[in-house]
């Protein structure tokens, strides 16, 4: 009997302990992630008559997409302004003086029900010790013009969800991929979402700077980003996932389309990107093998991501 | 967990307290009886070998195939049909497997010294204790009577099997008051890798177990008495060289209380009550195979809590059985895969996302004495099955819009018809049934299966599988021999199984494509088994079974793991003290085999085994030694249903020794 209890103690003692832990799933795949929803204040600019109030999400403008939200108050009266025409300009200075800008909204439109001038931008590069951005605006109302600028940092994008590429297109016009969504994927169907843009070359002569007519760039509209998600890893052997949608343009100027990312880890997205009629801008097929041990081939468009 | 446990804990040290005598009246002795005979007393031992595990067990019974991936845990196919088909449990208990790739059933987390007996029932008449197909297996626990004229017993087995150095020691004791009974068996095995038949070490065949079980039981009136039990299994370092992983550690605990209430003089007879929980946990363990590219953790667990509450009517040509059986069980298994690069983010995915299944089922069995030769049997059950899904996402990347909750009606009737007439025994019945997916069908997510070298995808929408069964069988007994032949057929609609996908590509680095279960419109299977048996002296006595099975799909090609036309003979030879046996058993050519489910013609085998024992008393306590050899020709073979062609023991001589105390 004395024997009986004893193992009844042993049981117990060994019942309550697992020996290795559940993943913690939610924390799993928000490891080399971060979902920002609040737009917070990045910098406020006195033109002198008007405070500007520039947001983005989590208070940080990084590399790649963002949006931008802007408020404009009367610096007096602190009343909001609506019926301003707004405009939004980012220059890039880099070591050698050289100037440039990135795929942005120049006239902001203004979001009636919650109230600020809504554009985006996609910053190609970081603030460096070399390279710096700054930011031309310019406030109409009435017909008086008040211009403004302010040096904006941009950092380092650590969320690979949102990561963009730049490169040149069969066409020769340079173009813009950015990723907007999902800042944090799941193992899962997910909703993917980009952002096109070309740089229009300028047709006329500089005038003084900065000059908008020198940095535009436009939504690429109507071409579609056909879509091969793999993962590199040699391990993986080129694995892929089913059911995926390639990249339409929607209502909202942006592409979206269907990933589904099988595990977490590292992936990559391979396009093709096609215009109107067929054409292949830029991107290549991928092998469609399953070859373990071998790293995948990539498209020759593409953007990683981790999660 | 920590609840349940200080609860058996309390009650293992409050029923010790109540130890003391008690004088017997006459109640006491009708409800021993009854106890008795509910505790019947079979041996777990076969002709040839006196200390087998529960596998070798199992695979004496002529319905019983086996998928063998290794020298453990072998997966038992009941009417050559895999495990989703049929019910295992353990006293009407439902424990479910840990591991995606099976290396754990049920029959894995008990051992022979703590079960009394094993009751397989075929086809629909297994439907009692849940949806089924195949039938269902009972293991049952050893379980002593209250009031044994010997308060103590006890029983102590050793041996060792040389071909792969297993060495096993089986105890177990009980002791038996009128009050107070309990029953204590602890057992531990280790074994090295074996040898095939060429003399070659199979790598990774190892294993390690130990287990052990308690079961106190109080008599808490005359007519009424409480139990409780649990099973510890702790297997460890456990090689699996059909599969490119292994295992380093699982661990079951498996709980019950159960309330027996008899009544007298009444249709009712018994009602017996049992709650239960049992949790499972398995690790699968890669780092034993340098020569996998990847290296993956693959854990498990399964926990599950019941409640199985049944009532026995008896009349004078009648009797029944009713029973409630509820159950909630959470699956989980999580692979977790390393890049080479090891600071590099690893991956990871579920390929069990949280499963939930819970089930209610209410049923009836009935026997009839419609003649004095002829009993009518039938019965029948409505079940409830409920799934849940919480990481649903997984499942939807393969079937979007896959419904996160499931529920299904299982409903299951059976008839059959036994007639005696004179020396002949003939049998008749027919059944109905649906049984709801396994978790691995319904949301099992890139399991990999290495016999066909595919990654399996589940379905959690797949119908039902509907099984359509008659059965008959003919006896006939002679005062020196009986003869037996039975044949069943089943016609299953929608029957589940993978289906090569067009969509989606491997994950792992075996793996040539990914399988998606999907239910074909019907398979048929079709079981034949003929046994005999006949004194030819006193002291000579001869056996033989014959079986035969036919499985196709609904494109007329063969189904996998359909037992070829297979064989058994023996003869026992008593002298004394001693006995002699020797058995022939083989398979012949595996001709209707499936390459499309990567199985291929598997040339046909015989097994030569011989064994001696010879009992004899120590000091009153009566002691068998056994010696013997299994497959003496040592012949190198590997049978149908070896996973991946993994060739089987070689020439393995075996001793052991039982003391009873």
């Amino acid at each position: 009997m004395k024997y009986s209890n004893y193992l009844l103690l042993a049981i117990s003692v060994v019942a309550v302990s697992c020996t290795v832990e559940k993943t913690d799933y939610e924390a799993e795949i928000a490891t080399d992630t971060t979902e920002y929803f609040d737009f917070e204040e990045v910098s406020t600019i006195n033109t002198g008559d008007y405070n500007l109030t520039i947001e983005a999400l989590n208070g940080t403008l990084y590399k790649g997409y963002n949006e931008i939200h802007v408020t404009l108050e009367h610096a007096q009266s602190q009343e909001e302004l609506s019926n301003a025409a707004v405009t939004f300009l980012p220059i890039l200075t880099d070591a050698n003086g050289k100037q440039s800008s990135c795929p942005h909204d120049y006239q902001l439109t203004y979001d009636t029900a919650n109230g600020y001038y809504v554009g985006y931008a996609v910053f190609t590069d970081i603030t460096s010790s070399t390279a710096g951005w700054e930011l031309f605006m310019e406030v109409t109302l009435s017909g008086e013009i008040q211009a403004v600028s302010q040096t904006i940092t941009v950092e380092e994008q650590v969320n690979k969800n949102l990561n963009m590429t730049a490169f040149t297109g069969n066409d020769n016009v340079q173009y813009f991929i950015a990723l907007v969504a999902p800042q944090r994927p799941d193992v899962a169907e997910n909703h993917l979402v980009a952002g096109v843009y070309k740089y229009i070359e300028p047709t006329q002569v500089a005038g003084d700077f900065p000059d908008p007519s020198q940095f535009i760039y436009a939504v690429v509209n109507d071409h579609t980003l056909l879509l091969d998600p793999r993962m590199p890893e040699p391990s993986m052997g080129n694995h892929s996932s089913p059911n995926n949608e390639d990249l339409t343009q929607q209502n909202d100027g942006l592409y979206h389309g269907v990933v589904n990312y099988t595990m977490t880890g590292n992936w990559t997205l391979n396009f093709i990107f096609q215009d109107a009629q067929g054409n292949t801008i830029k991107g290549t097929e991928v092998p469609t093998d399953f070859t373990p041990g071998i790293e995948g081939v990539k498209s020759e468009l593409y953007i990683d991501i981790l999660f | 967990m920590r609840l349940v446990t200080l609860i058996i804990f309390v009650l293992g040290t409050w029923a010790h307290a109540q130890d003391k005598p008690v004088k017997s009246d006459s109640l006491d002795v009708v409800l021993d009886e009854v106890l008795i005979v509910a505790a019947k007393k079979a041996k777990i031992e076969t002709d040839m070998k006196m200390a087998v595990s529960v596998d070798e067990f199992l695979a004496s019974s002529e319905s019983i195939s086996f998928i063998k991936r290794g020298a453990y845990a072998w997966e038992p196919l009941l009417n050559n049909m895999s495990s989703e088909r049929s019910i295992i449990t353990i006293d009407g208990m439902h424990i479910f497997g840990a591991c995606t790739d099976k290396m754990d059933p049920v029959t894995a987390y008990v051992e022979s010294n703590n079960l009394s007996e094993i009751d397989i029932k075929s086809g629909q008449e297994g439907g009692l204790q849940g949806a089924t197909v195949a039938g269902s297996i009972d293991l049952k626990r050893k379980s002593s009577a209250f009031g044994r004229a010997n308060i103590w017993d006890a029983a102590y087995q050793t041996g060792f099997e040389f071909n792969n150095k297993q060495f096993f020691n089986l105890a177990n004791a009980s002791y038996s008051s009128d009050k107070l009974v309990v029953d204590a068996s602890m057992s531990h095995r280790k074994a090295d890798d074996y040898f095939d038949g060429n003399n070659d070490e199979v790598d990774h065949s190892q294993f390690t177990k130990f287990n052990t079980s308690l079961g106190v039981a109080y008599k808490t009136s005359d007519l009424s008495s409480l139990r409780v039990d649990a099973i510890f299994d702790k297997a460890q370092d456990v090689g699996y060289p059909a599969l490119p992983m292994d295992l380093s550690l699982s661990r079951a605990l498996i709980t019950s209380a159960t309330y027996k209430q008899f009544f007298e003089n009444k249709l009712l007879k018994v009602w017996d009550s049992k709650v239960y929980y049992n949790a499972i946990e398995h690790y699968m363990d890669d780092t034993t195979r340098p020569e996998n590219l990847v290296h993956m953790d693959m854990p498990g667990w399964s926990t599950t809590y019941g409640l199985v509450s049944k009532a026995n009517l008896k009349s004078a040509n009648y009797s029944a059985e009713i029973q409630l059986n509820a159950y909630d069980n959470l699956s989980i298994a999580e692979m977790r895969m390393y890049p080479q690069d090891r600071s590099e983010q690893t991956m990871f995915a579920y390929s069990w996302p949280w499963v939930t299944t819970r089930y209610a089922g209410l049923s009836m069995s009935n026997a009839l004495d419609v003649s004095s030769s002829s009993v009518l049997n039938f019965g029948g059950t409505m079940g409830v099955n409920y799934n849940y899904s919480k990481y649903i996402e997984f499942n939807r990347i393969f079937h979007p819009g896959a419904s996160q909750e499931k529920t299904r009606f299982l409903p299951s009737l059976y008839a059959s018809y036994q007639w005696y007439p004179g020396k002949f025994d003939v049998s008749v019945g027919t059944g109905y049934g649906h049984r709801a997916p396994s978790v691995s069908e319904g949301y099992g997510y890139y399991i990999y299966n290495s016999f066909d070298r595919y990654d399996y995808i589940g379905d959690p929408d797949l119908e039902n599988e509907i099984s359509y069964e008659v059965n008959a069988s003919v006896g006939f007994t002679h005062n020196k021999g009986h003869v037996k032949a039975k044949v069943n057929y089943f016609y299953i609609q929608n029957y589940i199984i993978g289906r090569i996908l067009s969509a989606g590509s491997p994950m792992n680095y075996q793996s040539v494509g990914v399988k998606g279960y999907t239910s074909l419109d019907y398979a048929t299977l079709f079981n034949f088994s003929l046994q005999a048996d006949y004194h030819l002296l006193h002291n000579l006595h001869w056996n033989g079974t014959l079986t035969y099975a036919r499985g196709l799909d609904d494109n007329q090609n063969n189904l996998p793991f359909i037992r070829p036309l297979s064989y058994q003979t023996a003869l026992h030879y008593r002298f004394g003290d001693f006995r002699f046996q020797a058995e022939l058993n083989g398979d012949a050519m595996q001709v209707n085999y499936s390459p499309e489910y990567g199985e291929d013609e598997t040339p046909s085998y015989t097994n030569l085994n011989v064994s001696a024992d010879y009992s004899f008393y120590i000091s009153n306590y009566k002691t068998v030694v056994q010696i013997g050899a299994e497959n003496v020709f040592n012949t190198y073979y590997s049978t149908y249903a070896d996973w991946g062609n993994i060739p089987r023991m070689g020439r393995n001589f075996f001793t052991s020794l039982k003391i009873n105390l």
